[in-house]
């Protein structure tokens, strides 16, 4: 994992911190050309026709369909900026205004946030509740104890010594306690302004990026070991081929319900044309 | 409206195991040992009335309507069902004609929403073949609102029609190549092994494993091109108001359509074979649903010269010239490591062979496959690449089958960049552009392999904003739209 990015929201203490993504939005948008060939060869020429012709039939339904995704929103007036102690408006954005100006925004959207909600939804780069380490180290310790079973079996078969045998359940298990430390320290996510941020993965690190437009439908879900560790999972679904990639786990209760009530929020917000 | 009533006979037929389950449950049932021929030919009246008059039952009760926006179907004889599906949720409607079929003059209708998942959302089965062609020409229509009645033959302009040299081409190159490399190197090892397996004095044996390998390659080979042949015989794309249309198929005849509206991605796919000949098939990815039956992806232009391939795809988007941008050469050392990796592998397969049985006292010659390594590395290498544009993000990647996926930024759903282990070590990170697409393991997914990963880094946020942008713009010219509608 690259080092060294300066991390403007107090998170620098965790080894994870050193990406620039923590303040994204107001990255440049069309750096020096000599870092970034590709963007070189950019042509402006948009093929009309073709984006024409793409458009229009969803044109029309398009009215019908928003007010449809808007009608929960009447319980919306009521929220206030309780539930979100965390968030203190970081990042002042006056970048905000330039992708959206106030223009675009349909004035007459019941569910409309203004900047300021926004502002106060949007997160700094947040880790997972720690207590996830323990429900992370349970499942690890229950495979691994199974794979050393197998593992076991398959060398005894091999007539290979037991002692050997002894040695490579406990050895599994400090490797998968080792992975569930790893995994939660790398854990990162974020509600930005306009996507929510993730980044995830020991051995393969991912970060995605999941734009508010592109979310479908945000469930919360917790299991029984979840239950019992008062923990909690977020699973925001697109319409991507990754379907329910997107899932945050390791959050307290009250505190996925308002992630997924800010989710829902801002994706009515942001009001995607269809998709599909 | 109704079914055909054509369809009942070649719903008996198609039920033809029911029938013969009858005659088998009766047979039991009479007591009789069924060699009777009598016997057996008032079983077979028997079943074949039974399923007749069911199947004539469901014909009869099944019943669609195509009235304001929805497309309601009636269906079912003891319990009934009612479905509803409004055109502007309708992405293809589908026409599928096999040989029987077509003798009765009766066609399958399927209708594709993007919710999809496997299955169509409906299926006609089955009416007469003008029906069909109505139908898709009175949904593609209703979908977009119009209403007046056309005349159902007319077609759109040609865009691409399959020659019989291009026929010819498709067969040759169809093969999954890299199965076949597969294949032939497994055979290779693998039928000496067999055969010594076989009978122990081997000698000739041992000659033929590699032919009959051979033999068996080039069997598979035909199969797959004659398969290709048959699927593509007679390919035709229009291009038909908002839709692509294509016609193919020899025995099975296949009609379908593809929402300009609802293209995903567009994908340039050229198998080694075809890419040295400098052909390439074009596919047109939807959502949620792949035209065409299972998974076999359909192709928008199942084979042409490369040029003309990319004529074709410019015209559904913009795409331009693109430049590639190659991985940087750290990439490449990666693969050399990479491969060397399995070299040593199958060295030390071959050692721990000789270890268990001793005759292979060669098996350290399995490391001059090493001398394949350098080549393969390059070949990866040089077959990667990615571009963006002010519209398009655009990967291509792999050797045997080299796939060029286009990704228009508004059809972007999320954005990763990820990082194995081993691309930690020397910086480079692979950026991942999801859509909607439907289409299989490799999906819709636009993969930029090995990439710089500052440079990741910078195109996902990169893509992120070109995103939001392309939405931001559509909105607006929609929303220009329905004022200039609503002023008309």
């Amino acid at each position: 994992m690259t080092d060294g990015g300066d991390d403007s929201d107090g998170r620098s203490d965790r080894e994870f911190a050193g990406d620039d993504n923590s303040n994204t939005p107001q990255a440049p948008r069309e750096p020096a050309g000599d870092d970034e060939p590709g963007r070189s060869h950019s042509r402006v020429s948009a093929g009309s026709d073709s984006s024409d012709a793409r458009s229009s039939p969803e044109g029309n339904d398009e009215p019908r369909s928003r007010s449809e995704t808007i009608s929960p929103a009447a319980e919306l007036d009521d929220r206030g900026p309780t539930g979100d102690g965390q968030t203190a408006p970081k990042q002042t954005p006056p970048e905000l205004a330039e992708p959206l100006p106030e223009t675009i925004r349909p004035p007459e959207s019941p569910a409309g946030l203004d900047q300021q909600t926004i502002e106060e939804y949007t997160t700094d780069r947040r880790s997972l509740n720690p207590t996830v380490q323990i429900q992370w180290g349970i499942w690890t310790t229950i495979g691994m104890l199974i794979l050393g079973a197998v593992l076991n079996a398959v060398l005894g078969s091999f007539g290979v010594d037991l002692v050997f045998g002894g040695l490579l359940v406990p050895l599994l298990i400090l490797i998968g306690l080792v992975w569930v430390v790893l995994r939660y320290r790398v854990w990162v996510y974020q509600i930005r302004d306009d996507s929510v941020y993730l980044e995830r993965g020991v051995v393969t690190h991912v970060r995605t990026i999941v734009p508010y437009v592109r979310i479908q439908h945000v469930d919360t879900s917790r299991g029984p070991l979840e239950r019992a560790l008062g923990l909690s999972t977020l699973v925001v679904y697109t319409a991507g081929s990754r379907g329910a990639d997107v899932s945050i786990p390791g959050l307290e209760p009250e505190q996925a319900r308002d992630l997924q009530q800010r989710l829902k929020e801002l994706a009515i917000e942001a009001d995607g044309d269809d998709a599909l | 409206m109704k079914l055909d009533y054509r369809s009942v006979p070649y719903r008996i037929l198609e039920n033809s195991l029911q029938v013969v389950g009858i005659i088998i449950i009766s047979a039991f049932a009479s007591g009789g040992d069924g060699s009777d021929p009598l016997a057996l030919f008032s079983f077979l009246m028997m079943g074949v009335l039974l399923v007749g008059a069911w199947q004539a039952a469901y014909v009869r009760n099944y019943e669609y309507r195509l009235d304001g926006d929805t497309i309601d179907i009636y269906s079912g004889v003891f319990s009934r069902r009612e479905r509803e599906i409004p055109f502007e949720r309708i992405q293809n409607v589908d026409i599928a004609q096999n040989v029987i079929q077509r003798a009765l003059g009766i066609a399958e209708v399927r209708l594709e929403t993007a919710g999809g998942g496997g299955s169509s959302e409906a299926r006609l089965r089955y009416v007469s073949r003008q029906e069909a062609t109505r139908l898709q020409e009175l949904i593609s229509r209703r979908k977009r609102g119009d209403v007046t009645e056309r005349d159902p033959g007319e077609t759109g302009s040609i865009l691409f029609e399959l020659n019989q040299r291009e026929l010819g081409i498709l067969g040759i190159t169809s093969a999954n190549v890299r199965l076949l490399g597969l294949l032939f190197g497994l055979m290779i090892i693998v039928s000496p092994v067999a055969a010594e397996q076989v009978s122990p004095r081997l000698g000739l044996l041992l000659v033929f494993g590699p032919a009959i390998a051979i033999a068996g390659l080039v069997l598979l080979w035909i199969a797959s091109g004659i398969q290709a042949v048959l699927r593509y015989y007679g390919f035709q794309l229009f291009r038909h108001d908002k839709e692509l249309r294509y016609t193919r198929g020899l025995l099975q005849q296949y009609d379908g359509t593809i929402p300009l509206s609802k293209i995903q991605t567009l994908m340039v796919r050229e198998n080694i074979l075809a890419r040295s000949l400098g052909y390439s098939s074009l596919v047109i990815e939807t959502a949620g649903y792949g035209p065409g039956q299972d998974e076999n992806v359909e192709s928008a232009i199942p084979i042409a010269k490369r040029d003309r391939v990319f004529e074709l795809a410019r015209t559904i988007e913009d795409i331009g010239e693109p430049t590639f941008e190659r991985p940087p050469k750290r990439a490449r050392t990666r693969y050399v490591g990479r491969y060397t990796i399995v070299v040593g592998v199958i060295t030390s397969l071959f050692g721990l062979y000789h270890w268990q049985t001793g005759n292979l006292p060669l098996w350290y010659a399995g490391a001059a496959l090493w001398v394949l390594v350098p080549p393969a590395a390059q070949l990866k290498w040089t077959n990667i690449g990615y571009y963006t544009d002010d519209n398009y993000v655009i990967t291509q990647g792999g050797f045997w089958s080299r796939r060029t996926t286009i990704v228009p930024y508004y059809r972007v759903q999320t954005i990763s960049s990820t990082q194995t282990i081993f691309q930690r070590r020397r910086n480079l990170a692979t950026l991942v552009v999801d859509t909607a697409s439907s289409g299989g393991f490799w999906g819709g997914n636009a993969v930029a392999l090995d990439i710089d990963d500052a440079v990741a880094e910078q195109l996902r946020e990169q893509v992120h904003d070109e995103f939001h942008d392309s939405v931001e713009q559509r909105r607006q010219v929609s929303k220009q739209q329905r004022v200039s509608t609503s002023a008309d």
